[in-house]
């Protein structure tokens, strides 16, 4: 700590403090405008200036300049309140001040302190900046003309996002921010550079004019995407909502998102979202009342295990407890399940049996205090690109040692010294395998781990599994294996990131297990910066693991579901809000169960490919429209509220739960969070939290772990048929499950499926970026438009799994690895 | 005081009114003369055959009556025009408040007074109805 005098006032700072810092933590205001507390210390504007008595009074820039010991300064004389205006008129000399139609205003930093040093005139003349203004961008619209060159958005691009979009262009007078050859922005439009810019030289075009800033109410919520779970502020006027807007205070992310929850908001709004029940008649789907819809829904429901739901992990913890509730209780039936019923097992199963937790024991908050980041699969980044941020901070900033064990190259192979073994799709679990025989081989393990269950058992298990033997069969050297294997006993702390979600079969039970394994033998878990971190897939997947809703004491999983719908055993199924038939693996399987089941009945926003399949269609609320709590992927517990109104038309899921177990003869908890009361007394990890209690700040549920090491099965080499690719899915950046589908914004950048393949295989099938070509494998065939890439590895190619109009599942009946031809 | 007098004194002032120029206007034969700067109905000013007005929001922002309705749009040169434009002549207070916020000069007030309708509806002026012809 250091001790300093500002504004005649004594005050003490940490010693990392900047004088900005300083004065803010004291409660001093000192003007910025170049400067983010995200961002590292630029200096660029001026604004700043701080008089400090030993430096002579000399005018400093206080966000710049560290506080030390005994520093006298003065934060607004009446020669820094002149320099200050000098700055402000000379941004203004050519600033357009089009202030009227520039949707910037009201929350403009360069028009509020324009107005706070009271601006009104201008000592200089000259002429206003004439850059061509770029309207053509769908989601981000660029003009210069208002720029004040505080060089945030270039930073943030760099620093943060690790995209490096914008830079600095021209020199002197001309200089302005651009992108490569002054081209069109063609980035991953995470909408941090908006989010930053002080000035409207950034604006969300889909928000373009849409209201003023002072017109809309702010509504702090939760996004309703991946499971990341962060935080963001709904800009909502005439209860629409209408843009997402920046608060940098807000949660661990400090107001950084992704594309999805940054553009992807129209999906509330939408003019597609269902309004009114719908019930079959003549095979066509026609209007009816709640009345009619329940009491059909509810007759259909009492037929004990015949009945079984599938619910998307999109839904409240209170709903999927009621959901669960309505199923065990009223209706008697144990198959229920969400996410394919595979997508969770890594932690259902996996971490389970290993540390004794369904749930992560590491918190997205470990990846910046870990020494050494092992990430599973680039597509981390794609599936939480948040959590990629936090990578990308950790490596660039502190220098944590990033190695990524993958099937193709992606954006974090790009981090300064990065090492991403590419591997042959599939052979993941060998891999680790071989790590962790390396480990005892060496004597890498920790002290302890001989004594942790199951030590013997999986040293003989792993006895095949010798670094040449693993190597020959999955495209990486034996060196690479042992130099990853030391490199991870080495760090002090270590941290292993994983992806799961329904495009991701491969990443089940025997993945988390081979890498519990690995943290279990180095005694890298329970402590900070280590442990193994599964990324869920969706927004409240880890809440679903929590709730307890998911395949359990015997009731069918949800493949085994759909295989029941199929033979007839079971007759009435529930989706509640799940798209299977896009995102369910085997397309014409899961149509043949929908078509076979006797009654099907679908909750959702909108009239998907599967709810038209239904015979009653309930329309529900978005996150938007209602209370709840979602769980994070490292269990943090979120209250968030409802945003808008709801249409009196539709109901959320919750009411549509509680009225049918009333019509069943069961009581229930009349509002969330009456029940959610009953959760966190019967959640491990959630006593003591109320929404009431997380009404300002998310809580973390605990994870209580008891290690125990587990032979992980790996699945023997996958071999592609001569002449053929192998097919990997996932997800794409753009998007996530099948409801960012409906997001505008997510739209624009990534309209329709594509297959990634190497440049290798692209001339060899003589096939070129944009080409549509036809991709066949034993199930079916699609097409699909080419993307080239050099991040793909010879013979693999890439596909996501969102789109309906071109669902991946024709092709790919959920093993991880699919063999395909390529064809023009 | 004698009673009759502030009779006589009434019928004084009688008198001289009779002599007088009588001050009731003959409405609507006779039209009255609205002083210069009358608060009557709104006005949209135009420039090149388009109203000014470039949908800042500040005249909804400061009405005090909350009775104009602005929407904002972009037009094909990219330029930021008012979809729609109404205000409700049933709230409006004429306190002027929106002709004093515009920064380009785009709403005025003019000296038309005579706003009686039959329908409700046909109080809300539309943009259409506001553009100085
Ligand atoms: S950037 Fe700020 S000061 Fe410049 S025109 Fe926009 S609102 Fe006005
Ligand atoms: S949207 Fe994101 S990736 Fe694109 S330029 Fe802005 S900060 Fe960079
Ligand atoms: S575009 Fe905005 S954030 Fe970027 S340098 Fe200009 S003013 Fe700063
Ligand atoms: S989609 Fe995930 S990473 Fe993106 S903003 Fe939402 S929670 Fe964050
Ligand atoms: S203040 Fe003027 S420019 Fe702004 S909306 Fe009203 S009339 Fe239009
Ligand atoms: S805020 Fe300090 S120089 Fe810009």
């Amino acid at each position: 700590m250091v001790n300093l005098t500002i504004d005649d006032k004594q005050v003490t700072a940490p010693k990392s403090a900047t004088i900005y810092e300083a004065a803010k933590m004291n409660g001093i205001k000192i003007p910025i405008l170049c400067h983010d507390k995200k961002l590292k210390p630029f200096g660029a504007c001026r604004m700043c200036l701080v008089e400090v008595e030993q430096m002579k009074g000399r005018q400093i820039p206080a966000c710049t300049t560290p506080a030390t010991e005994g520093m006298i300064i003065r934060t607004s004389t009446p020669d820094i309140v002149k320099a200050r205006k000098m700055v402000l008129e000379l941004l203004l000399l050519n600033h357009p001040l089009d202030c009227p139609v520039c949707d910037k205003s009201g929350d403009c930093d360069l028009q509020n302190l324009t107005y706070e040093y009271q601006v009104n005139s201008n000592r200089f003349t000259d002429e206003k900046f004439n850059h061509e203004i770029d309207y053509n961008n769908p989601l981000i619209e660029r003009d210069m003309n208002r720029c004040v060159l505080c060089g945030k958005c270039a930073r943030i691009c760099d620093e943060i996002v690790s995209y490096g979009a914008l830079t600095f262009i021209d020199r002197g007078i001309e200089t302005k921010i651009g992108c490569e050859f002054d081209d069109g922005l063609n980035c991953e439009f995470c909408g941090s550079c908006i989010a930053v810019c002080p000035v409207g030289s950034l604006l969300a075009r889909p928000f373009k004019h849409k209201a003023r800033f002072w017109a809309m109410t702010k509504h702090p919520t939760v996004c309703g995407y991946c499971g990341t779970g962060c935080n963001l502020t709904l800009g909502v006027k005439d209860n629409k909502v209408l843009t997402t807007i920046y608060d940098e205070d807000q949660g661990f992310h400090k107001g950084q998102l992704c594309v999805r929850g940054r553009f992807g908001y129209q999906f509330i709004n939408s003019t597609e979202r269902l309004t009114t029940p719908l019930i079959k008649k003549n095979g066509r789907l026609i209007e009816a009342t709640w009345d009619e819809a329940l009491e059909l829904v509810a007759a259909r429901l009492s037929g004990g295990a015949a009945v079984a739901a599938l619910a998307t992990p999109r839904l409240t913890n209170e709903e999927l407890t009621l959901f669960k509730k309505l199923l065990v209780e009223n209706v008697g039936t144990n198959n229920f399940d969400h996410a394919a019923g595979y997508a969770h097992t890594a932690i259902t199963e996996g971490f389970a049996r290993s540390f004794g937790a369904k749930a992560s024991s590491a918190s997205i908050l470990d990846i910046q205090k870990s020494d050494m980041l092992l990430v599973i699969k680039t597509d981390a980044y794609e599936t939480h690109p948040v959590v990629g941020f936090e990578i990308n901070m950790g490596v660039k900033n502190k220098g944590i040692k990033l190695t990524i064990l993958s099937d193709k190259r992606g954006k974090l192979s790009k981090l300064p010294d990065a090492t991403t073994l590419v591997h042959r799709p599939g052979s993941e679990v060998a891999i680790l395998n071989a790590i962790a025989k390396t480990l005892i081989d060496d004597n890498l393990v920790a002290g302890s781990a001989a004594t942790i269950a199951g030590y013997a058992e999986l040293e003989k298990a792993l006895a095949a599994f010798t670094a040449d033997v693993v190597a020959a069969q999955c495209g990486i050297s034996a060196a690479d294996i042992k130099k990853l294997a030391s490199e991870y006993a080495a760090a002090e702390k270590a941290l292993i990131v994983f992806p799961v979600g329904q495009a991701y079969s491969g990443h089940t039970a025997e993945l988390a297990t081979a890498l519990a394994n690995l943290a279990i033998l180095t005694g890298k878990y329970d402590k900070e910066g280590c442990g193994v971190l599964c990324l869920s897939e969706k927004n409240n997947s880890q809440g679903a693991i929590d709730m307890g809703f998911f395949a359990q004491d015997g009731g069918l999983n949800g493949v085994e579901i759909l295989d029941a719908c199929a033979k007839g055993t079971v007759k009435s199924l529930f989706i509640a809000g799940e798209n299977p038939l896009t995102s369910y693996p085997n397309h014409t399987k899961v149509k043949a169960a929908l078509e076979a089941v006797e009654f099907l009945v679908v909750s959702e926003l909108f009239l998907t490919e599967t709810a038209a399949m239904a015979d009653v269609v309930l329309p529900v609320c978005s996150f938007a429209e209602k209370d709840g709590t979602f769980t994070s992927t490292d269990r943090r517990v979120q209250y968030f509220k409802s945003a808008i109104r709801k249409n009196v038309q539709i109901k959320s899921d919750y009411e549509i739960f509680s009225n049918l177990v009333t019509r069943l003869g069961g009581t229930v908890a009349p509002t969330p969070a009456l029940l959610f009361t009953e959760i966190a007394a019967n959640t491990p990890g959630y006593q003591g939290l109320s929404h009431v209690s997380l009404r300002k700040e998310g809580a973390f549920a605990a994870v209580a772990t008891t290690p125990k090491f587990v032979i992980p099965q790996a699945d023997a080499p996958f071999t592609v048929e001569v002449g053929k690719l192998a097919l990997v899915t996932g997800s794409a950046l753009y998007h996530n499950g099948t409801l960012s589908q409906y997001g505008e914004g997510p739209m624009h950048v990534c309209p329709e499926n594509y297959i990634e393949l190497s440049r290798t295989d692209a001339s060899l099938y003589k096939i070129s970026e944009g080409d549509v070509v036809t991709v066949s494998s034993a199930s079916g065939s699609l097409q699909l438009k080419a993307k080239v890439t050099p991040r793909m590895p010879a013979g693999v190619v890439f596909s996501p799994y969102h789109f309906t109009a071109a669902p991946i599942n024709t092709i790919w009946n959920g093993s991880p690895v699919t063999s395909v031809t390529v064809s023009k | 005081m004698n009673p009759i007098t502030p009779i006589i004194n009434g019928m004084k002032i009688t008198l001289k009114h009779m002599f007088m120029k009588p001050v009731t206007l003959q409405y609507p034969t006779e039209r009255p003369k609205v002083a210069k700067r009358f608060r009557g109905l709104h006005a949209l000013n135009v420039s090149h055959d388009k109203a000014k007005c470039v949908a800042c929001y500040l005249c909804p922002t400061v009405c005090p009556a909350k009775c104009i309705t602005v929407e904002a749009a972009e037009d094909a040169n990219h330029d930021k025009y008012a979809s729609v434009y109404e205000i409700d002549m049933l709230r409006c207070i004429f306190c002027g408040y929106c002709v004093e916020a515009c920064p380009v000069d785009a709403v005025k007030m003019t000296e038309e007074f005579e706003l009686a309708n039959y329908n409700r509806k046909d109080f809300i002026y539309s943009k259409e109805r506001l553009l100085v012809k």
